[in-house]
């Protein structure tokens, strides 16, 4: 059925229609080199420079829009003229008679004769509707003229010697027929569409001249066939076949196509990528090729006007013949198709190839991302101070645990001393009944019943001492804190003499020198003793496995030069590290592995209960000294 | 043993400690009285009370300092002994210094505590004589004019006849009536007889040094 076309011979002669396009080209040539004498110097304040945009084709053509676009834009981009384009548009293939042809060159010349145009840029797309003969001469005498064109022709001899010059940018299918065989390496048909127009079946021509070089690969033509049925006949290919677009400007029927409208009928319905030649294909379902890129023409035309309008003489610039194309694709396809984008070749743009939301979304995201980041910074500072206020909390509660012990330390003071006082009256009571039944028991007769109430009020007595002990809670409320005269000496000795069986069996050497002149001081002796007895255990502690020659612990009292009593008990152990300094007196500091860390607190508390301070020395060599003062009561004493 | 004699009246809020006191006290031959308060004591109490007192320190209501200054204001005021809980050192020194007998604690060995006791209710035997006879030997100055006695002191100080007529404002002749006047009428030999008979009467106690 659709066995195709064999490759096409060469059936359109070049012959034919170059003349035609000279015949344009001579009609706007004429008496070009005065008017390019006079078309110098571009000046800011004067008249704008006016460009003649003349297409053949109808301006529609999405290829042709693209071009006068680019050109245009490029030209405003780069020019510092005021620029003025007019645009004219012959629309040859709907209009190909002569007579058309004639009434539109009267028209423009009607048109133009009193405007003084600086440049022609003609785009001459298909010349089989230029026939010779058709345009009068000298359209445009004195005007320079430029042009650019999509074509497979052959550059006609002694066109620069019309003075004009210009861009012919071939389809580049070499490039194509490449491209196929690399993102699709297991193709083994190429189904060719196109155009019935002369330059259509051109472009056929050089595909099937450049496919005679391409191995393992079949090419059919579909160009007999009407283009309405293409789209039902793609439908059926099988996967290993691709479809190359060439140009169809007319179908075998005669009807007009836009290339544009034919892929948007075919894309839906075709199993098998589509190749194209024009980038103005892309974007309706082709996939892609190394097409004619109408954009970058359309930029190079203007930079070659521009050099045409700054004074360059057209028929000094060589004809340039562009045959390389721009690998472009549509991103959309590539996907259809599962062509992964590492296979297209170097230089390859990727069209429609959807925003990223950061690209679609950059401020809004921006806007959240900032949103995010004052929220996250405010949650973070709310965090962090709430680690810090449970980091005070935490704190305040230890302080808080801290005192409570402390207090409680304090108390138990307080509450001996009351406890003291409390116990002496049942043992005064004792005391004094014993004393007195012995006196009665010295009389010659004994009042017995004396001695058995005696005896009775002495068990009372005991068992309200006893109470009194009990009750220790209860005394912990109304406890009074009194202060006695201590003799101090006699304190000390009292207190190493508890511990001197300890000190014997720890091999430790206790020395004790108490000033004799020592005052008394005024406080509670069973506190200080307490801090006393601390001191040394500790100091004897420091000492425990040093040389027992020299465990040397000496208490060491005598009034400072304040007049207040200085106690200093000495060890020769390892003395204190520095950095356990400034803690030695906090609670709970310890270097004992079995210790409360509660002992110099204590001693802390009470020395300072008493008016005293407490601190502790290192000795150069070794050992330590924890000295404290009481402050001696300076009345009347 | 030898069997003590006198009043002693003890006083303490504690009824147990109070009870064993006084039969200590009762044991070494002591006529005890027993006070749970100084109010109750100083209620009780006569010019003609002998005796000593022996009073707890802390005390509800008014304390044994307190006590302490209250006797003193008698007539005849009973020598105090201190029996306190815990004694501290101010309180037992200003104690002392107001004439306290002693300050002991109420664990203070039974010796001291009787001895305190005998050495108070002696001096208050002797203190009450001592008393008594002041008060005879005042009853005799009673009869003198101001201006006798004003003369007199300054013949006790051992002023010339002259030196007090010139301190005085009055006349030689004047000084010497007045002299006369009152040797008579205290019956007093000398001067040497009568400083010490002034002396006796406790009549012009020295200006505190203090």
């Amino acid at each position: 059925m659709l066995s195709a076309l064999t490759p096409l011979p060469n059936i359109f002669p070049p012959r034919r229609w170059w003349g035609g396009f000279f015949l344009v080209l001579t009609l706007l040539m004429a008496g070009r080199p005065a008017a390019l004498a006079q078309n110098v110097g571009p000046q800011l304040t004067s008249p704008p420079k006016r460009i003649l945009m003349l297409f053949s084709e109808g301006i529609n053509l999405p290829g042709l829009l693209m071009l006068e676009q680019a050109m245009q834009t490029e030209m405003q981009r780069v020019s510092t003229n005021r620029l003025e384009f007019f645009v004219e548009n012959l629309d040859l293939s709907q209009f190909p008679d002569t007579n058309h042809l004639q009434q539109f060159q009267k028209y423009l010349s009607g048109r133009y004769n009193e405007t003084n145009l600086d440049l022609v840029v003609a785009f001459p797309l298909t010349k089989e509707y230029l026939v010779a003969g058709a345009l009068p001469d000298a359209l445009f005498p004195n005007v320079p003229v430029v042009f650019a064109t999509v074509n497979e022709w052959p550059v006609p001899l002694g066109l620069s010697e019309l003075g004009v010059t210009g861009i012919i940018q071939r389809h580049d299918l070499n490039g194509t027929l490449n491209l196929i065989q690399r993102l699709q390496p297991n193709t083994r048909r190429v189904v060719v569409m196109g155009g019935t127009s002369e330059a259509d079946r051109l472009t056929l021509n050089e595909i099937s001249e450049r496919a005679k070089s391409v191995e393992g690969m079949k090419f059919d033509f579909w160009t007999n066939r009407p283009v309405a049925e293409l789209p039902v006949a793609a439908s059926t290919l099988p996967q290993d076949t691709v479809i190359l677009l060439s140009t169809i400007q007319r179908d075998v029927t005669g009807q007009r196509f836009h290339l544009a409208e034919f892929l948007k009928s075919l894309s839906p319905v075709t199993r098998v990528p589509v190749y194209v030649l024009g980038r103005s294909s892309i974007g309706n379902g082709a996939l892609g090729g190394v097409v004619v890129n109408q954009e970058e023409l359309g930029r190079r035309t203007a930079q070659l006007a521009l050099r045409v309008l700054g004074g360059v003489h057209p028929e000094t610039v060589p004809i340039e013949v562009q045959t390389t194309g721009t690998p472009m694709f549509d991103w959309r396809e590539l996907r259809r198709w599962k062509i992964p984008e590492s296979r297209l070749p170097a230089g390859s743009v990727v069209l429609f190839r959807p925003e990223t939301l950061w690209e679609q979304h950059r401020a809004t995201i921006l806007i959240l991302l900032a949103i995010l980041m004052v929220q996250a910074s405010t949650i973070g500072a709310l965090l962090a101070q709430r680690k810090l206020r449970r980091q005070a909390q935490l704190e305040i509660d230890r302080q808080r645990t801290e005192l409570a012990h402390v207090t409680r330390v304090a108390t138990m003071g307080q509450l001996a001393s009351a406890l003291a006082h409390e116990i002496n009256q049942p043992l005064g009571a004792i005391l004094r009944n014993a004393e007195a039944a012995e006196l009665f028991l010295k009389k010659e007769n004994p009042d017995l019943e004396e001695i058995r109430a005696i005896l009775a009020d002495i068990r009372a007595d005991d068992q309200r001492a006893g109470s009194v002990i009990e009750g220790m809670r209860a005394l912990l409320k109304h406890g009074r804190h009194e202060a006695n005269p201590i003799d101090l000496g006699n304190l000390i000795e009292e207190t190493v003499a508890l511990v001197w069986a300890d000190a014997l069996t720890r091999q430790m050497n206790l020395t004790m020198q108490v000033s004799a002149s020592l005052p008394v001081v005024v406080g509670d002796r069973v506190q200080l003793q307490q801090v006393l007895l601390n001191l040394i255990l500790n100091g004897m502690d420091a000492m425990t496995g040093g040389n027992p020659a020299e465990r040397r612990l000496t208490v060491h009292a005598a009034r400072d030069p304040n007049g207040d009593v200085e106690i200093a008990v000495s060890d020769a152990g390892g003395g204190i590290p520095a950095e356990q300094m400034p803690k030695l007196f906090e609670p709970f500091f310890t270097t004992k592995p079995d210790g409360l860390g509660m002992g110099l607190a204590i001693s802390k508390t009470i020395i300072a209960a008493h008016g005293g301070k407490i601190w502790a020395e290192n000795h150069a060599n070794r050992g330590a000294t924890f000295k404290f003062t009481l402050p001696v009561d300076r009345c009347e004493l | 043993m030898k069997t003590a004699t006198g009043n002693v009246f003890v006083v303490d809020d504690d009824a147990s400690f109070l009870k064993s006191v006084s039969r200590l006290l009762r044991a070494a031959g002591y006529a005890v009285q027993t006070f749970e308060s100084a109010a109750a004591l100083l209620g009780q109490l006569t010019p003609a009370t002998t005796g000593c007192v022996v009073t707890d320190l802390q005390m509800p209501g008014s304390n044994g300092l307190e006590l302490q200054a209250a006797l003193a204001q008698l007539a005849n005021p009973l020598p105090v002994i201190f029996l306190s809980g815990q004694a501290d050192i101010p309180t037992s020194v200003r104690a002392m210094r107001r004439g306290a007998e002693d300050f002991l604690t109420k664990l203070s060995p039974k010796e001291e505590l009787l001895a305190a006791v005998q050495r108070a209710v002696a001096r208050d035997a002797q203190e009450r004589q001592q008393r008594t006879q002041q008060r005879d030997l005042r009853a005799r100055f009673a009869g003198l004019t101001p201006r006798e006695l004003e003369v007199l002191r300054h013949v006790v100080n051992g002023r010339q006849n002259k030196q007090i007529a010139g301190e005085l404002g009055i006349g030689l002749r004047t000084v010497k009536l007045h002299r006369t006047n009152l040797t008579r009428q205290l019956r007093v030999p000398s001067v040497a007889e009568l400083t010490r008979l002034v002396a006796e009467a406790g009549l012009f106690p020295p200006e505190p040094s203090r």
